[in-house]
């Protein structure tokens, strides 16, 4: 089963998300037919659980579609509907089917009135806001945090983009919520920061892959001084260099799937989302290095993966966010125990 | 992609209560060993540490019970390894046997040898050194000249190895040498063990290193015979056996963790008043320890399957080499206190021993250029 639904995302991404596909969403335009497909096959599902409707597969399987959707540039929101549905069917809230995206909801503010709960506040870069059917974020009520389930077509959303021009909307939210839209998170997940910044190492993950095999690629094909470039010991270098940062983004990322629901979750995705961003700097500027200038057009595809990696590292916590919430935490063991802080925040968590 | 996947670690691969044994131990064992000491990490030598140690079970701990090992697996030989460098314990007399040399033993040597010499490796009573480099084969290993001939009884052996390790203490060396010629690069090569302190015609003498070391020597041998009972594993297959201890050189702890007396004195310094820009540096720092710690367990989780990760290997000793480099620059950055060599204040002593070992870091066990090219031939380039 777990291998099937890779297998299924693999073919319908490599069949169905090409250059043009990817150029033409850039363009604003939502490859609405791709999506179809999607449900129609139910990757979307993955990570809720049987009883929900999902197909019982592990979270860390599950969560490996994630990153077959980074190595492919798939430009839908299909990292942001697996955890909008996993986090509303972890409330009973209703999985209302079609595209769902997620945002942090610290902007929020939640008031009671009479009956109903009123929401409102700013959502800033929402991932694909203006494609979505709903936005899934968390906010506190009454001090504890609360899922909300909002309608976009019930929000004021101002388009704007990310550096690969895929929509990251900022939406004003003033409306009434009903308990059909609201429910109290019994246990965090990890807060949509943390569940944003795992699906993000998750998909940089797999943008590297793509983008080392085309330099690999690029390196043996192109001949200079009469010889295939990746002859010389300087490319040689620069594509081992990309190697480690990959291997280690993808152990990473992988390292924090493992541990989705479970208290290590905290620090492994910190450590995700850091490691991601840092091979982001490393395996952009070398791979556009090997590509040349032919990498840094338009009509060659690499830029769709590496503006996507680059503008990954800010979404869902900036690389100085996660550093300093990790560094305090290591800062705050106690005297001679920084190796006891690592050994605990890499020990394997038991499963809820 | 194969080359970038690093398996999680196996289920209960973190042995808690081995790991709390083994704190317990060290607590006791180092209570009074200065930060400078163990700034040396593992170059740091004691006969009485690794003989104590192996006491309780933790030497030769992967290796059968038939030759007086543990069969305890490679996971739970991690544990200890870590534990043992974090804690900046003088290991190396016991290191290299117990990591390399023994179990290259137990899987090329004959029945002789290995009752004879492993059981006194699981007794941390053995220090062993490996004769590789030599004036004119550096990464180029290939170029080795060193000839072992055969004669009466055995071998003749003529050549000179350099910067070998603790040569000078060490009681066995396992020698890599050509002992024969061949149309094939990496033929004719064959490895031996020598027992150094009942050999005669061998000169070890001492090299010093920048920072006024003596951990390399020099060691010459003229015309020494060695009976024919010291050739390990098969004559002529040197090249391969040499390449398959590499997975087991390359991955493990000390990849990283050579730099961790200073981590830990740096972080002493900011833990009471961090501003942001240095807890940002500090969970920087952690992140990526975590995450080199997670890819060599990932090692260490195949090899205890039986795989051969020599490329994963690869890629976490030059990543665990950038990483352990950058500490001495990283605590420049954040702390402005000199470094002064033997200083009063442990912070400066342990800054100016790491300063002056990390530029070994990344020659020692495998270039990184040589690293980079094993990898850039996993990806298909050469």
């Amino acid at each position: 089963m777990d291998s099937m639904i890779h297998d299924m995302a693999e073919r319908l991404f490599r069949d169905h998300v090409s250059h043009a596909l990817r150029e033409d969403a850039a363009a604003g335009h939502c490859p609405e037919a791709l999506w179809t497909r999607i449900e129609e096959a139910g990757l979307h599902m993955a990570l809720v659980p049987e009883e929900a409707g999902g197909f019982g597969v592990p979270a860390a399987e599950a969560l490996r579609l994630v990153r077959i959707a980074g190595a492919h540039g798939l430009p839908l929101p299909l990292a942001e509907t697996l955890i909008a549905n996993a986090v509303l069917a972890r409330v009973d809230l209703a999985l209302p089917g079609g595209r769902l995206t997620i945002a942090e909801g610290a902007g929020l503010r939640l008031e009671r009135r009479g009956t109903a709960v009123h929401a409102s506040g700013p959502l800033t870069l929402v991932p694909f806001a203006r494609w979505a059917d709903r936005i899934v974020t968390i906010a506190a009520l009454d001090g504890a945090d609360h899922v909300l389930s909002l309608p976009v077509k019930d929000l004021t959303v101002a388009p704007a983009q990310d550096l690969a021009g895929m929509p990251r909307d900022d939406v004003k939210v003033d409306l009434a919520l009903t308990e059909a839209d609201a429910a109290p998170l019994p246990r965090s997940l990890g807060g949509m920061r943390g569940l944003g910044a795992l699906v993000r190492s998750l998909a940089t993950a797999g943008a590297m892959e793509t983008i080392l095999s085309m330099s690999v690629e690029y390196a043996n094909d192109r001949v200079q001084f009469g010889r295939p470039i990746g002859k010389f010991q300087a490319i040689q270098h620069y594509l081992a260099t990309m190697a480690g940062e990959t291997a280690a983004s993808r152990t990473a990322a992988e390292m924090a799937a493992d541990s989705y629901d479970t208290p290590a979750f905290a620090l492994t995705v910190a450590a995700a989302k850091i490691r991601a961003g840092d091979a982001a700097e490393t395996v952009g500027a070398l791979a556009h290095q090997v590509h040349g200038a032919i990498g840094y057009t338009q009509e060659h595809a690499l830029h769709h993966f590496t503006k996507r990696i680059w503008s990954w590292r800010d979404e869902f916590g900036t690389e100085l966010d996660w550093t300093r919430e990790l560094g305090r935490a290591a800062l705050s063991s106690p005297q001679g125990t920084f190796w006891h802080f690592i050994t605990d925040s890499t020990a394997q968590g038991t499963p809820a | 992609m194969t080359l970038t996947a690093f398996p999680p670690p196996p289920p209960g691969a973190d042995h808690d209560d081995l790991r709390q044994e083994v704190r317990a131990f060290l607590a006791e064992e180092l209570a009074d060993f200065p930060p400078e000491k163990r700034a040396e990490s593992w170059n740091g030598f004691s006969r009485d540490f690794s003989r104590r140690l192996a006491q309780r079970g933790w030497v030769g701990m992967t290796f059968p019970e038939e030759y007086g090992g543990h069969a305890r697996s490679a996971l739970e030989r991690y544990v200890v390894s870590e534990e043992l460098l974090a804690a900046g314990a003088p290991v190396i007399s016991h290191w290299i046997a117990d990591r390399q040399s023994g179990p290259l033993i137990l899987a090329k040597g004959t029945e002789d040898q290995k009752h004879q010499i492993v059981p006194r490796i699981a007794a941390g009573e053995l220090c062993f050194c490996i004769g590789m480099s030599e004036p004119d084969s550096g990464s180029d290993l290939a170029a080795t000249r060193t000839l072992a001939t055969d004669v009466e009884g055995g071998f003749r052996v003529n050549g000179t190895k350099v910067w070998t390790t603790y040569a000078h203490v060490a009681d066995y060396m396992i020698l890599f040498c050509r002992t024969g010629k061949s149309e094939d690069r990496h033929g004719g090569m064959s490895q031996f063990l020598i027992d150094l302190k009942a050999t005669e015609n061998i000169q070890i003498s001492p090299i010093i290193d920048l920072g006024g070391e003596h951990h390399f020597n020099q060691v010459i041998f003229d015309d020494t015979f060695l009976p024919s009972d010291a050739l390990l594993g098969e004559k002529g297959e040197g090249w391969s056996q040499v390449m398959s201890e590499l997975a087991f050189e390359r991955s493990g702890p000390e990849r990283f963790l050579s730099s961790f007396a200073l981590i830990e004195e740096l972080i002493g310094v900011l833990r009471q008043d961090a501003t942001e820009a240095q807890q940002a540096e500090i969970g920087r720092l952690s992140a990526h320890l975590m995450v080199l710690r997670q890819m060599s367990r990932s090692v260490a989780g195949m090899l205890n399957e039986g795989k051969n990760p020599a490329l994963q290997a690869a890629i976490v000793k030059d990543l665990g080499a950038l990483f352990e480099q950058d500490i001495p620059r990283l605590a420049r950055s954040l702390v402005s206190r000199p470094a002064v060599p033997g200083g009063g204040d442990s912070y400066a002593a342990v800054l100016a021993y790491t300063a002056l070992a990390v530029p070994s870091f990344s020659l020692r066990g495998g270039t990184r250029e040589i690293l980079r090219g094993i990898i850039a031939r996993g990806l298909g380039l050469r």
